[in-house]
């Protein structure tokens, strides 16, 4: 008998996928055979990529093959690799700090640049956009219903915002609270906030529910395969 | 030391951040960056080398499930050697430890969480039925019973008029306050990073 590719695919996906599933009756041994043999075989794989796919192509090549310019440049990141490659030992530790804050700066100033450019300006440009009453018109919403959805839109997200102040000044009793205005609008937003919770807990909860029945659809799969095959 | 790595931080951060607003930086921006992903890759297979020293240690001293810290090193080890012999493209690494072990697996753990978020469901419906739970349990039943496919199709009403406005109005409301917190606290730690404020590469 030939074996096919599928074939030796599907029966390790077939067999991986009942040692999770054992997870039902409780955490027992063949769930974790599977689930550190999974650890290890990811922590591989992404060992591989980051080798092939990042350090060989924009470490390794230039040092061996680049120009007199490109060995300068990949000189540097080749000794902040060095200084990182210290941090396995204890002692040396201290030395990739200099790597690290290297690091940390980059993250930092792309983390602001993408907070600023891919969330606050777009989520706002997009609150705003509720309130175009014409662009509503020319795709069929009546105006009052833009006017009311934008409005239902713009306080979700002020109250929502709201909620999450905790600036409270202290009362004759001892007691901190927070000023009024502020107490009725982060209840308001509690509810917001509520339901937006709900609603993200639905979706995953339909993916959840989707991925279980492809795993089931799979063993279904596998097994007419199997005896078609035969 | 303690100034020399608040510097680099400062200094490096500030040219990636001018690199977005003016062009005269994009090419100093561009191999920062470049650096940053050959560190980060570097980085990685460091965190690599850490868990397999742990799992190596765990072996040695014949503790409690070496026997499975055996079978993730096999694991690993394995993929790794195949994976830099035949690079991690190549069909029988695409077959046998993508398809066949890490995309199952993670399917399979996701379909678990059906059971999990179920049951969470309704740990919280009987230990905390205030408000909050009540209309966090209520939105989710609504959408999801909202988007079931049934054999007559939608549910009237619920289906058809509630489940949209609540998905796409009223939890977008609060969808984008809670976006626009995340961004105002990452832009917080990030500006905090950049002025020095806070030093988590060491140094305080």
């Amino acid at each position: 008998m030939i074996f096919q590719p599928d074939l030796i695919t599907g029966v390790i996906s077939f067999i991986f996928t009942l040692l999770i599933f054992s997870y039902l009756i409780g955490d027992n041994p063949l769930f974790r055979i599977a689930v550190y043999i999974f650890v290890g075989v990811s922590a591989g794989y992404v060992a591989a990529i980051a080798l092939w796919q990042v350090i060989v192509p924009r470490l390794a090549y230039p040092l061996v093959f680049g120009s007199m310019n490109e060995k300068i440049f990949a000189a540097i990141p080749l000794l902040g690799s060095l200084f990182i490659l210290l941090k396995v030992s204890s002692r040396m530790a201290g030395v990739a700090r200099m790597t690290m804050a290297f690091l940390v700066g980059t993250g930092a100033a792309v983390i602001v640049a993408g907070a600023v450019m891919g969330t606050l300006i777009p989520q706002v440009g997009a609150t705003i956009n509720f309130f175009d009453l014409n662009a509503a018109v020319a795709v069929g919403i009546s105006k009052g219903e833009a006017f009311g959805n934008g409005l239902v839109v713009l306080f979700g997200a002020i109250f929502s915002l709201v909620y999450f102040h905790f600036g409270a000044s202290p009362k004759a009793d001892g007691s901190m609270r927070r000023f009024g205005l502020i107490e009725i609008a982060a209840w308001v937003g509690r509810i917001f906030i509520g339901i937006t919770l709900g609603a993200i807990f639905a979706g995953v909860y339909a993916a959840a529910l989707t991925a279980l029945i492809e795993r089931i659809a799979s063993i279904i799969n596998f097994f007419s395969n199997l005896f078609g095959n035969f | 030391m303690r100034v020399i790595t608040a510097f680099i931080a400062i200094a490096s951060g500030v040219l990636v951040l001018g690199g977005y607003f003016f062009p005269a930086l994009a090419g100093v921006q561009t191999l920062l960056l470049n650096w940053a992903i050959i560190l980060a890759g570097v980085a990685a297979i460091v965190g690599i080398l850490n868990l397999t020293s742990v799992h190596m240690d765990k072996i040695r001293r014949g503790e409690k499930g070496s026997a499975y810290s055996a079978l993730l090193i096999i694991g690993l080890a394995v993929t790794f050697f195949f994976g830099m012999i035949l690079r991690p493209q190549h069909d029988v690494m695409q077959m046998v430890a993508l398809n066949g072990i890490i995309i199952p697996v993670e399917a399979a753990l996701m379909g678990l969480l059906t059971v999990s978020l179920l049951y969470a469901a309704i740990r919280l419906l009987r230990r905390r039925t205030d408000m909050m739970g009540i209309i966090f349990l209520l939105t989710a039943a609504l959408l999801f019973l909202g988007s079931a496919t049934l054999p007559f199709g939608d549910i009237p009403v619920i289906g058809t008029l509630i489940r949209p406005w609540v998905s796409q109005i009223l939890a977008l409301g609060g969808a984008r306050g809670i976006l626009i917190g995340v961004a105002l606290g990452a832009l917080t730690t990030g500006l905090r990073v950049l002025f020095a404020v806070d030093r988590p590469y060491g140094g305080t």
